[in-house]
């Protein structure tokens, strides 16, 4: 009797003992590695015959700090001229971890396609598009934009948008100006309407 | 003139030591020769006796024989009797029904037997869901928590083999990591049990217990193999549990289960991406003698979830898009295949248990837990990062209960304890993205007593406890390092009774106050849930909820007829709700809706009641269902995901009745209205009223010794396309449609 008391004290003992605490962790840094903090546009025209010719320019929409309460991007206004062909290189990085996305994207081209929307390219389109990427696939990377002659209007919204893991089969998603791309599935990574002034 | 001989003796038998009802102890009057056996709540009534003096004499095998002269001369005599034990050196006699179910006045049911085997296969919550005033908050249709009286996650308990389990249960898409086929009853009690259980217990406690290990020689073994057409569902789960023939008191139980299940179909189509696979195992051991009991437990979970596809949605325009389409753009087929979005979570527990009696009245418990739950959520991504966790969570917790029992004969009992929670959480690195909660360090120390009262039919507890709660957060956001060093304290009581009106009738009554610490996700939540496309942001200066919970229950049995009915009103300060600010994020991904996380003052109240009658032998019907009102008094509108008026009725017919073997067909039907008390904000709608039938069949065969179970179960016989307002996946889908499953269950 008085033995087992004494080997519940001892139980007891243990049981505090083996009651050791763990400690959480010290943080870490986390770099945010999916976030895409720029997207820029480089345009540059082409001649009649298909070539590059004169300089390229640049428009951007950046967004340092990703997705955050109170800061809102900054959006490039893009300015094209009339009646002109250009090529379209859309880049997208990550500046945070100092990482080029577009070659993510040209990786997984199966699950990623962007469209151009906004009144810019749907309507009475001001601008058509025309996927040109140099794999062959419809990606988007790059392309052609081609300027109207006579345009309707001078100004429109240019809306760019990238989906990820869409069914790039889906009857329709061939077009590069497919207003219902969300009937294809996925979601959209990237989501910017740019401002448009037309020269 | 003739003698009123129609009064009748009412008692209840109990253990001394646990206060667990005896059943099948033996009740002889040795003045009129006549004897009863108690029913399974440990009730006996002895009727048509005269007026005049009684003895009473009480036996149960292995507890000590109870003489109780009484003097009878009306019919409210009714009297509880508590059997102490014998010692062992009795030959032959090992009865040790060491275990510690809850003895409270409030409100309970518990799940067991029968409605137990025709729950198996489905998860935790959805099994619970056959208890009035329970339903689920989930996410899609393999994630789900139990909601008691409008209250879920942080503010309901879940207890594995009497200890809390802690998992990341803040998280409204976090089902409980438990098993639930290593229970053998699940016990969920309504009321605030802060006391008893600590913090957080504010809408009330569900209580998974295995069966209590064998203290003699004996083996029993327990196979179950279920199959359902939706989803082709497979689960197995076997349990061996037996008691050593060498050792008195020794006795052990493993168990093991295994769960895969593809696709699941909603009436029109396959929800892409909700396979799941489960694995869960657990063991214990146990030693018991009259004065010492050990017990050594571990319970491993293990679970990888799909998260259906369309429901992790780029910004908020993909999510208006998909809530104007009513149903997912993707058009799956079947797969097992689980891609991402998805979640692999683990989740081991382990408890050593003793307990010494030092006295014929009071006994010594010590209990430690230690838990580990690691969780790891996985997002659709883009390159080598979709192979990464988004979320990767390890959290430790170590619980440690002393306290004390002192049951003395038909008059006091209590329990005065000592309670220490400690709980580690810290981030994985290597995500990839900013952790949407800090690594925290928590300690919890709650110091309580309660006692209990019982007389005749009158039972009268109270209790009281303190707590002190410490958190000290730490993470980076943006290269900073953000702390915090937050203290918080409490002091919680409860008064409640329970009173046997007359034989038939019994009215419980308690009132207890809660709380519940903000938890961490509420302090310091940042982030994108991709799901909701929204923004959450925390609120580290929020304040511990408060809140009084007043449980009534009547509860009605005779002949035919069984009836409850519990009314309940919850006062709640500074209820913490996640409310949209109307502001939006702009960002290079589109936009986003912000959330914060307030306070206000809540009121919830409602009534839960289930009932059953038979007609016939053969022929019974059933009836249960709940209603809940709950509201943001200082705003006068109401919070989102409160359950919607519900109930659940059926017939039954029972092929073969009276010979104790189930073979018994039930058609029921589940009817739920539209939540008509829609927050001012939600994304969607309240989905439209529904209807479900159901059917199903039960037979039990014997084959030797050995018992056979068959289930046949329909669920949603008719296919009908709905959705569930309390399915945070309904802005995305239709609910499950038909099921056919098919349920036996082998005991040899």
């Amino acid at each position: 009797m008085f033995n087992s008391k004494k080997n519940l004290v001892y139980t007891m003992a243990l049981l505090a003992l083996s009651f050791t605490a763990c400690e959480s962790d010290d943080p870490v840094i986390e770099n945010d590695g999916e976030v895409i903090t720029d997207v820029i546009l480089n345009f540059q025209e082409l001649d009649a015959t298909g070539n590059l010719v004169g300089a390229v320019t640049t428009f951007s929409a950046s967004d340092p700090q990703g997705i955050e309460v109170g800061a809102t991007p900054t959006i490039d206004d893009v300015t094209l001229t009339k009646g002109k062909t250009y090529q379209l290189n859309i880049e997208v990085r990550n500046s945070i971890e100092n990482e080029d996305i577009t070659e993510e994207i040209l990786e997984e081209a199966d699950e990623h396609q962007f469209f151009f929307l906004g009144t810019a390219f749907v309507g009475s389109p001001v601008l058509t598009y025309q996927y040109d990427d140099l794999s062959g696939e419809l990606i988007g990377v790059q392309g052609i934009v081609t300027v109207a002659a006579s345009p309707g209007f001078n100004t429109a919204n240019m809306r760019i948008v990238l989906r990820h893991d869409l069914d790039k089969n889906f009857p329709g998603a061939t077009n590069p100006s497919f207003e219902n791309f969300v009937q294809a599935g996925g979601e959209s990574d990237l989501d910017i309407t740019f401002p448009l002034i037309l020269n | 003139m003739a003698q009123n001989c129609n009064l009748g003796i009412r008692g209840k038998v109990i253990h001394l030591e646990n206060n667990e009802p005896i059943e099948s102890a033996y009740i002889w009057i040795n003045e009129v020769e006549r004897g009863e056996i108690t029913d399974q709540d440990g009730n006996f009534v002895i009727r048509n006796l005269c007026p005049g003096n009684y003895t009473i004499k009480i036996q149960f095998l292995g507890h000590k024989e109870i003489l109780d002269t009484i003097s009878l001369n009306s019919n409210s005599f009714n009297k509880t009797y508590r059997m102490e034990e014998e010692s062992l050196d009795l030959v032959g006699v090992e009865i040790h029904g060491h275990r510690d179910a809850v003895q409270t006045t409030t409100a309970l049911t518990a799940l067991y037997g029968d409605e137990l085997l025709a729950a198996r296969g489905e998860n935790l919550g959805e099994s619970l869901k056959r208890i009035a005033g329970v339903t689920t908050f989930s996410t899609g249709n393999t994630i789900s928590k139990p909601v008691i009286h409008g209250m879920h996650s942080n503010r309901i308990m879940i207890l594995n083999n009497g200890i809390r389990l802690e998992g990341q249960q803040w998280g409204a898409e976090h089902a409980p990591e438990i098993d639930p086929f290593l229970a053998d009853e699940i016990t969920v009690v309504k009321g605030a049990e802060t006391v008893r259980y600590g913090p957080e217990a504010m809408g009330g406690v569900i209580l998974v217990n295995p069966a209590p290990l064998a203290t003699k020689k004996s083996r029993k073994t327990e196979l179950n193999l279920l199959g359902g057409t939706n989803s082709k569902m497979g689960n197995i789960s076997i349990t061996h549990s037996g008691g050593s023939g060498k050792i008195n008191g020794l006795g052990y139980r493993v168990q093991a289960s295994a769960k895969r299940a593809g696709n699941v179909k909603s009436p029109d189509y396959y929800q892409d991406n909700t396979g799941m696979s489960e694995l869960n195992f657990s063991g214990a051991l146990g030693y018991s003698s009259t004065k010492l009991g050990v017990e050594t437990y571990y319970s491993f979970f293990n679970t990888s979830i799909g998260i259906l596809r369309d429901a992790h949605t780029g910004n908020l325009s993909d999510l208006e898009e998909i809530i104007q389409n009513g149903r997912p753009f993707t058009n799956a087929d079947f797969t097992y295949e689980i891609n991402n979005p998805k979640q692999v979570v683990s989740h081991h527990l382990a408890k050593l248990k003793s307990h010494y009696h030092l006295s014929e009245n009071w006994k010594l418990n010590a209990q430690y837990g230690f838990q580990l739950n690691l969780r790891e959520e996985y997002d659709r991504r883009r390159g080598d990062l979709n192979d990464k966790p988004s979320l990767d969570l390890k959290l430790y917790t170590n619980t440690f209960d002393l306290f004390v029992d002192h049951t003395h004969r038909n008059e006091f009992s209590g329990t005065w304890g000592v309670n220490l929670i400690q709980q580690a959480n810290s981030n994985v690195p290597g995500t990839g993205v900013t952790p949407l909660i800090p690594n925290y360090d928590m300690v919890n120390v709650g110091f309580y007593l309660m006692e209990k009262y019982s007389k005749g039919p009158l039972e009268v507890e109270a209790g009281l406890r303190y707590d002190l709660r410490n958190v000290q957060t730490a993470r980076f956001i943006q290269n900073e390092l953000q702390e915090a060093d937050l203290n918080y304290q409490n002091f919680s009581a409860f008064i409640g009774g329970l009173f046997q009106i007359n034989p038939r009738l019994s009215f419980s009554s308690n009132l207890g106050s809660a709380w519940r610490p903000p938890n961490v996700n509420e302090l310091f939540s940042q982030g994108l849930h991709h799901g909701a496309a929204a923004v959450e942001i925390g609120d580290s200066e929020l304040n511990s909820e408060k809140s009084f919970k007043w449980v009534n229950e009547f509860e009605y049995d005779h002949n035919n007829l069984h009836l409850e009915v519990t009314g309940y009103a919850n006062q709640i300060n500074n209820y913490i709700y996640l409310n949209p600010t109307g502001e939006t994020v702009v960002s290079l991904r589109g936009t986003f809706n912000v959330y914060e996380y307030l306070q206000a003052n809540a009121f919830f109240y409602g009534f839960d009641f289930a009932g059953s009658y038979e007609f016939t032998e053969k022929i019974s019907a059933y009836a249960k269902g709940s209603i809940i009102r709950a509201k943001n008094t200082d705003e006068n509108n109401y919070f989102p995901f409160i359950p919607s008026d519900r109930m659940d009725w059926g017939f039954a017919y029972d092929f073969d009745s009276g010979n104790g073997k189930m073979n018994k067909v039930t058609l029921s039907n589940i009817l739920v209205a539209q939540q008509t008390r829609e927050p001012d904000f939600d994304i969607a709608p309240a989905p439209p009223a529904y209807a479900l039938f159901n059917l199903a069949y039960q037979k039990q065969v014997q084959v030797h010794s050995n018992k056979l179970n068959l289930g046949i179960q329909v669920q949603n016989v008719f296919n009908t396309s709905y959705k569930e307002y309390m399915n945070r996946f309904r802005y995305f889908t239709d609910d499950m449609g038909r099921n056919i499953l098919l349920k036996i269950n082998y005991q040899f």
